[in-house]
C-alpha cells in the first residue's frame, strides 16, 4: 500500500512540476533567422494565376456574415475567416511563430508597434491600392498603422472615439448643467455627492489601462516617439500627471466609485441602481447601455467630453485595424479584400449592424445608420457626437512596442493607488519604468524622456 | 518516473511469461509495443516541453537594425535567473501563496478529514448523500466555481453580503487584505471533497478486525478514529498535503478569475499570474525561467515534506 501511494506521489510531483512549465513551452520565440538585414522590402503585388483562398482572423462577431457577402460576390478570391476572440494575441503570437499566420488578422492600434517589433506584418505598399487607401480613412487611424507613413501595415477598420454618456435625468434634477471641461465635472461631481452621498458622477476602473490610455491620449500626453534610431519613452509628463492628479482628487474625495470593473456585472447593477451618474466611453460603448441597462432608455444623452482647456479635443479607447501578416504573398488579392472590408458602405453597415463596429473609414461616419436618431438616446443623433470628436483626436499619438506589460503595470500601481497605497502619479512612474524595463529585455533601443 | 517504468516493465514481463506459454513473439518487441502509448505522449507532452522551456530559459533577446530591426535569441547564461531573483514582484507572490498555503492547506485538510472520518462512522445514516454531497464542489470546474463565488463576494449583486450588512457588519471580500482569503475560501470550497475522498477511500481499506480489536480493549469511537484510523490513513495524508503545496504554488483559476472584479488582485498576485503577464508581454525567455523556478520551488517543497513526514511516520 505505502509503495503505491509513493509511486502516485512522485508520479504527481513530476506531473505537477512539468505543467506549470510546459504551459509555457506551447508559446516560445522563433529560432533566430539569423538575417540580421533591417526591414523587410515591400513585397511584391502581383495578382496570381488563378484561384486564392486568403485565411482572416478576426474577433468581430457576424463577421462570417459579411466575409461570406464578398465571397459569394468573388469566386476567385475566398476568404476563410476563424473567430480568435478567445485569445487573441496568444493565437496570433503562435501562429506567427509556428510560421503559419493567415494573409490577414486583426490587431488592435496599440498593439501594432509590438506585433511590428515581433516583424509579424509585411509591408503592402508595393500595391498602389494600398498606399492609395490613405485618403479613405480618419487621419489618426493611418498614421498608426502605416507608423507615420513608413509603409502600409494594416488597413483602419474600426475606432473609440470617446464621449461623455451623461444620464440627463439625473443632471436634471439635482439642476446641474452638461459638464464642458474637467474643472465643471469635478465640481458637478461634489455636488451629486452632496446632495446624495451614495451618488457618484462615475466609476474609476484602474485595472483599465485602455480607458485610461485614452484620457492621456485627449490630454495630447505623448507616451512614445522615435528619433535617433532610439524609443523616447515620455509616459511621465506634465500632461499624464494632470490627468492622474485630477482623478486622485476625485478619488480623495471619495467623489467617484473604484470598485467596479469596467463591463462587469457589479458596473451594471450599479448604473442599474441610479448610483453612478455619467459614463466616460467610446463609440461602441452605446451598444452596452442600450443592451444591458433597457430600462434607462430615454434617460441617456452623449455629448462630447468635457475638455481640459478651452479647445476641443478627444481621445480615442480600443478600436482596430486588419494587418497584412507575414507571409502573406497574395498581397494583391489581400489588398483587395481589405479595401473592401473595411471602406465599402455595404461591408461597413453590416459590421456596424452586427459587430458594432465604428467605422474608421471616412465614409463609414455617412452611413445611413449613422446619422439617424437613436432611439435609446432620445432619438439623438449621438453619432453625430462621435464623429466630431473622431475629428478631434491628436493624430501624432503612438504607441509602445511593449504596450502590454506597460498596461499591466500601470493597472498594477493604479490599483493600489486607488485601493490607499501610493497616488496615481506614482501609476504613472510605474508605467515609465516598465516601458524601459520591457523594452530593455526585448533589446528594443529606448531612452527616457524627449 | 523510473519506479513507474520498473513497475511497468515488470507488468509487461508477466503478460509475456504468459504467451510464451503460447510461443509467443520476441520479447523486446512486446515490451516496446506496450510502453509506447505511455512514452510516445510522455516524451512529446511533458519531457520536450519541460526541456524546451529550459533552454529558452538560458536565452536572451538580441537585436539588430533598430527600431523594427530583427530580433533574434542568443544565449545568455543565468541572466533571466539573475532577473527573476531581482524581481520584486516574484518575491512578493511568493510570499502571498506561502501566506495562503501555510492557511488553506491546513484549514482545508483539516476539515476534508474530520469529514472523510464521519462518513466512515458506523453512526452516520445517509452516507451515500453526505459523501456525493462534500465531493460534489470538485466536480464543478474551478473556473465556475471561482465566477459563482466571486458573484457572491460582489456587493452590488451578493445575497450573502446584503444578509451581512442587515446584521450590522461591512464586509468587502474584495478589498485589498481580504481579497486573498476570498480566493483561498474558493480554493478550500473546491478541493475538500477531493481531499476528503482519498482519505475515505484510505479509510475504507482499513480491515475490520483493527476496530473489532480495539473495541475489544475498550477503546472508544474517538479514540479509534484518532489513534488508528488516522495513523493508518497517514500516507494518504501526506499524499493530499503534497497535491495541494503542488496545488498553491500553481495557484492561478481563482485569482485570475476575481481579478475580473476586483482590481486589488494584481497581475503578479501569484507566480503563475506573472509568468503569465512576462508571456502575454512576449518575454519568453523570462517567463520560462520564472515557471523554471516555480518548479524547483515546487520540488524542493513537495519533496521536502515528503522526506520531512516519511521519515516522522516511519514509512
Amino acid at each position: 500500500m505505502s509503495n503505491t501511494v509513493t509511486r502516485i506521489r512522485l508520479a504527481g510531483v513530476v506531473i505537477a512540476a512539468a505543467a506549470s512549465t510546459a504551459g509555457l513551452a506551447a508559446c516560445s520565440s522563433p529560432t533566430p533567422s539569423g538575417d540580421a538585414s533591417a526591414a523587410a522590402p515591400a513585397a511584391a503585388c502581383e495578382p496570381a494565376k488563378g484561384n486564392v483562398t486568403l485565411q482572416y482572423w478576426n474577433t468581430v462577431p457576424g463577421m462570417d456574415q459579411v466575409v461570406a457577402l464578398w465571397n459569394k460576390n468573388n469566386p476567385n478570391i475566398q476568404v476563410e475567416m476563424k473567430n480568435i476572440s478567445t485569445d487573441q494575441y496568444g493565437i496570433i503570437g503562435n501562429a506567427l511563430k509556428a510560421g503559419k499566420a493567415p494573409e490577414l488578422a486583426q490587431v488592435g492600434y496599440d498593439q501594432l508597434p509590438s506585433l511590428r517589433t515581433q516583424d509579424a506584418f509585411v509591408d503592402a505598399s508595393a500595391c498602389a491600392d494600398a498606399v492609395a487607401a490613405k485618403s479613405k480613412f480618419v487621419p489618426w487611424t493611418w498614421s498608426q498603422s502605416s507608423f507615420g507613413d513608413t509603409g502600409v501595415f494594416a488597413f483602419p477598420q474600426d475606432t473609440g472615439p470617446m464621449a461623455l454618456f451623461v444620464r440627463s435625468d439625473i443632471f436634471k434634477k439635482h439642476n446641474l448643467e452638461v459638464p464642458k471641461t474637467w474643472d465643471e465635472y469635478a465640481a458637478d461631481a461634489q455636488k451629486l455627492h452632496d446632495a446624495d452621498p451614495n451618488l457618484s458622477i462615475t466609476f474609476f476602473d484602474p485595472n483599465n489601462a485602455e480607458f485610461f490610455n485614452g484620457l492621456l491620449w485627449q490630454n495630447n500626453a505623448k507616451m512614445y516617439g522615435y528619433s535617433g534610431d532610439k524609443w523616447h519613452v515620455t509616459v511621465e509628463s506634465d500632461q499624464s500627471k494632470q490627468v492622474a492628479e485630477y482623478w486622485q482628487k476625485l478619488i480623495d474625495a471619495k467623489l467617484v466609485r473604484t470598485d467596479l470593473a469596467h463591463g462587469s456585472t457589479p458596473m451594471y447593477a450599479a448604473y442599474q441602481k441610479n448610483q453612478i451618474a455619467s459614463y466616460i466611453g467610446a463609440a461602441w460603448g452605446y451598444s452596452m447601455f442600450r443592451d444591458n441597462l433597457p430600462d434607462q432608455s430615454g434617460k441617456w444623452s452623449i455629448v462630447p467630453m468635457p475638455t481640459w482647456g478651452s479647445s476641443a479635443a478627444s481621445g480615442d479607447w480600443g478600436g482596430s485595424t486588419v494587418a497584412f501578416m507575414k507571409g502573406n504573398t497574395h498581397l494583391y488579392e489581400s489588398v483587395k479584400f481589405n479595401s473592401w472590408l473595411n471602406s465599402d458602405p455595404e461591408a461597413l453597415a453590416m459590421e456596424n449592424k452586427l459587430g458594432g463596429l465604428y467605422p474608421a473609414a471616412t465614409a463609414g461616419l455617412e452611413l445611413p445608420a449613422l446619422s439617424e436618431g437613436v432611439p435609446y438616446y432620445n432619438n439623438e443623433k449621438i453619432f453625430d457626437v462621435f464623429a466630431e470628436s473622431s475629428k478631434n483626436i491628436d493624430t501624432s499619438f503612438a504607441w509602445g512596442p511593449t504596450q502590454k506589460t506597460v498596461n499591466l503595470a500601470l493597472q498594477d500601481a493604479l490599483a493600489k493607488a486607488a485601493a490607499g497605497d501610493g497616488k496615481l502619479t506614482d501609476a504613472i512612474s510605474a508605467a515609465q519604468a516598465s516601458a524601459l524595463k520591457s523594452m530593455q529585455d526585448l533589446a528594443i533601443p529606448a531612452v527616457a524622456g524627449n | 518516473m523510473t519506479d513507474i517504468a520498473t513497475r511497468a516493465t515488470r507488468v509487461v514481463a508477466t503478460t509475456g511469461g504468459r504467451s510464451r506459454h503460447n510461443g509467443g513473439g520476441p520479447r523486446a518487441g512486446t515490451i516496446a509495443a506496450f510502453l509506447l502509448p505511455f512514452f510516445l505522449p510522455f516524451v512529446l507532452f511533458y519531457l520536450v516541453p519541460i526541456a524546451y522551456a529550459v533552454w529558452q530559459s538560458f536565452l536572451v533577446v538580441r537585436r539588430t537594425g533598430g527600431q523594427y530591426g530583427t530580433s533574434y535569441t542568443a544565449f545568455g547564461g543565468f541572466e533571466q535567473y539573475v532577473q527573476v531573483f531581482q524581481n520584486t514582484e516574484f518575491w512578493s507572490s511568493i510570499g502571498r501563496i506561502g501566506l495562503f498555503g501555510i492557511v488553506q492547506v491546513p484549514v482545508m485538510l483539516f476539515v476534508a478529514l474530520i469529514i472523510a472520518l464521519l462518513l466512515d462512522t458506523p453512526l452516520l445514516k445517509l452516507k451515500g448523500f453526505f459523501r456525493i454531497t462534500a465531493f460534489m464542489p470538485y466536480a464543478v470546474p474551478g473556473v465556475i466555481a471561482a465566477i459563482m463565488w466571486s458573484f457572491l463576494y460582489s456587493p452590488q449583486l451578493s445575497p450573502l453580503v446584503d444578509l451581512l450588512k442587515a446584521i450590522g457588519l461591512q464586509p468587502d471580500f474584495l478589498g485589498p487584505g481580504a481579497v486573498l482569503w476570498s480566493a483561498a475560501n474558493v480554493s478550500t470550497w473546491l478541493w475538500t471533497g477531493y481531499n476528503m475522498l482519498i482519505m475515505f477511500s484510505a479509510l475504507q481499506a482499513i480491515p475490520q478486525e483493527l476496530y473489532e480489536a480495539a473495541k475489544l480493549d475498550g477503546a472508544s469511537n474517538w479514540a479509534i478514529a484518532w489513534r488508528i484510523k488516522v495513523p493508518i490513513i497517514a500516507p494518504s495524508i501526506i499524499l493530499t498535503t503534497v497535491f495541494s503545496i503542488i496545488g498553491t504554488l500553481q495557484l492561478y483559476a481563482e485569482p485570475a478569475v476575481l481579478r475580473q472584479i476586483s482590481s486589488n488582485i494584481s497581475s503578479t498576485f501569484t507566480p503563475n499570474m506573472l509568468a503569465y503577464a512576462v508571456a502575454s508581454g512576449n518575454n519568453y525567455q523570462q517567463a520560462a525561467a520564472i515557471s523554471v523556478v516555480i518548479a524547483v520551488i515546487t520540488f524542493v517543497l513537495s519533496f521536502g515534506f515528503m522526506r520531512l513526514t516519511s521519515k516522522r511516520a516511519g514509512l
